[in-house]
């Protein structure tokens, strides 16, 4: 393997790792409307932050398990769709998860 | 949508049985959601190559089945470094001895290799696979039944203490204890050794009379020389205990030069005769060719022990080249010797 092939790979591993923290926040802020997976996934695309659906769906469940979503199965446009919301947990959770991200992110502007 | 239901299908056989129905419901909205948007956008249906398109993004049954699965392993990161070393252990304790040691009977025991013909040897070989199986298998047992107790978890994570962590120990440092206790050990060998074995025709040992081969005053002089070449590196190691690439090398060439002349003495048949006032002639005769026969039995034990001497001060060799190739300092500064935590007294 080359050397540039090898930092190529190198910065994708770093960058999923960087992107993997950040996106359960994303997805609670986003969740303060309710929404359905595919609308969600448009809506974090439009804001630049591009998700595979192999990702968004377990994270949902993941969240979803830990009681920080609620959701529930609806017909809209004559198909069942399921649609996610946050759940008083979730919003709280996300209040705290969004000071720490603003203390991160003053640090890192620090930093860097 | 024929592909599309394939794909779905596939995902399907890998779910938990519970979520099943209710992630495949989820994700086929999804997919049909993406193809619904590019139908629009095109004002046409979606071919079978353009479907195609959408679900290899997705990616394979299997790669996205595998994301709702709870983390599933044997051993964790926690235990994997233990369960690792426990494995090495087996591996450099017992089967790399047990190699060689039946490699050695092969190559130099001819009775081995009489008594153990093929069929006997693919036997051994067997036994010895087995072993390493059963080993395996409970070791991974043993390591995945404590990856889920919660109480073993605890006790690695939160009951420990700095002060009973084994202290550093610097490699290439030479304990200056070991030095004078190699000189003095060489020492008393060497007195004792010249006092009873000093080569002529015959050897009074104790009450009995023994004759040794002509062979026996080469190895008189060569263990001579070489117990004097080990004194001068144990010297040198006294007062300079720091392992140096020269010093090493030397103990290589000299450790590697003994065991050759020690596995000769086993096969030299060096005993030529035993006389006592007790033993008839016939008995000492039998004698004789007794304690010839089993020194010559012990020769693969010896070379192995030979042949682990020898790797361990060439993998010093290596370690110390290593340091040199990196640039790492083999010994502290000159001043540091004085440091009794360095110097070793």
């Amino acid at each position: 393997m080359s050397q540039s092939n090898e930092n190529h790979d190198v910065f994708e591993n770093l960058r999923l790792e960087l992107r993997r923290g950040c996106l359960s926040l994303a997805v609670l802020s986003q969740l303060r409307t309710e929404r359905y997976g595919y609308t969600l996934r448009k809506a974090l695309a439009e804001q630049g932050l591009e998700i595979d659906e192999g990702t968004l769906y377990p994270l949902l469940r993941r969240l979803e398990s830990q009681g920080l979503l609620t959701s529930v199965w609806r017909e809209e446009e004559k198909r069942n769709k399921r649609f996610y919301r946050l759940s008083p947990e979730g919003k709280l959770m996300l209040k705290q998860l969004s000071s720490e991200w603003q203390k991160i992110n003053a640090s890192l502007n620090g930093i860097l | 949508m024929e592909l599309l239901d394939r794909y779905l299908h596939a995902i399907e056989f890998w779910l938990p049985k519970r979520q099943r129905q209710d992630i495949i419901a989820e994700l086929s909205e999804d997919l049909r959601s993406q193809i619904d948007e590019k139908e629009n956008e095109l004002g046409r249906k979606l071919n079978d190559a353009e479907v195609e398109a959408i679900l290899k993004r997705c990616g394979s049954p299997l790669a996205v089945a595998e994301r709702y699965l709870p983390p599933g392993h044997l051993i964790g990161p926690l235990w994997f470094p233990l369960y690792r070393f426990v494995l090495k252990v087996m591996l450099f304790g017992y089967v790399v001895p047990w190699l060689l040691v039946w490699i050695g009977f092969l190559i130099f025991d001819p009775a081995y290799r009489a008594a153990n013909p093929r069929f006997a040897q693919i036997h051994n070989l067997w036994t010895l696979w087995l072993t390493v199986l059963y080993f395996f298998f409970f070791t991974t047992a043993a390591f995945a039944f404590i990856e889920r107790s919660a109480d073993a978890q605890a006790r690695l994570l939160e009951d420990w203490n700095p002060r009973k962590l084994p202290p550093v120990r610097d490699p290439n440092r030479i304990p200056r204890f070991n030095s004078l206790f190699e000189i003095a050990a060489i020492t008393v060998f060497n007195v004792w050794f010249v006092s009873l074995f000093w080569p002529r025709p015959v050897i009074d040992l104790y009450r009995a009379q023994i004759t040794l081969a002509p062979v026996w005053q080469v190895f008189f002089a060569g263990f001579l020389v070489l117990a004097a070449a080990n004194t001068a590196i144990a010297a040198a190691n006294l007062f300079r205990p720091y392992w140096t690439p020269l010093r090493a090398s030397f103990r290589l060439l000299s450790d590697g030069l003994g065991g050759a002349l020690f596995c000769w003495l086993l096969k030299a048949q060096v005993l030529t005769g035993i006389s006592t006032p007790s033993l008839s002639a016939s008995k000492a005769a039998e004698l004789t060719n007794l304690i010839n026969l089993w020194m010559a039995k012990t020769l693969p034990w010896a070379i192995v022990c030979v042949v682990g001497i020898i790797c361990s001060n060439g993998y010093r060799i290596v370690r110390l080249w290593r340091a040199h190739q990196a640039g790492t300092p083999i010994a502290p500064a000159v001043n540091d010797l004085s440091n009794p935590m360095v110097n070793g007294n």
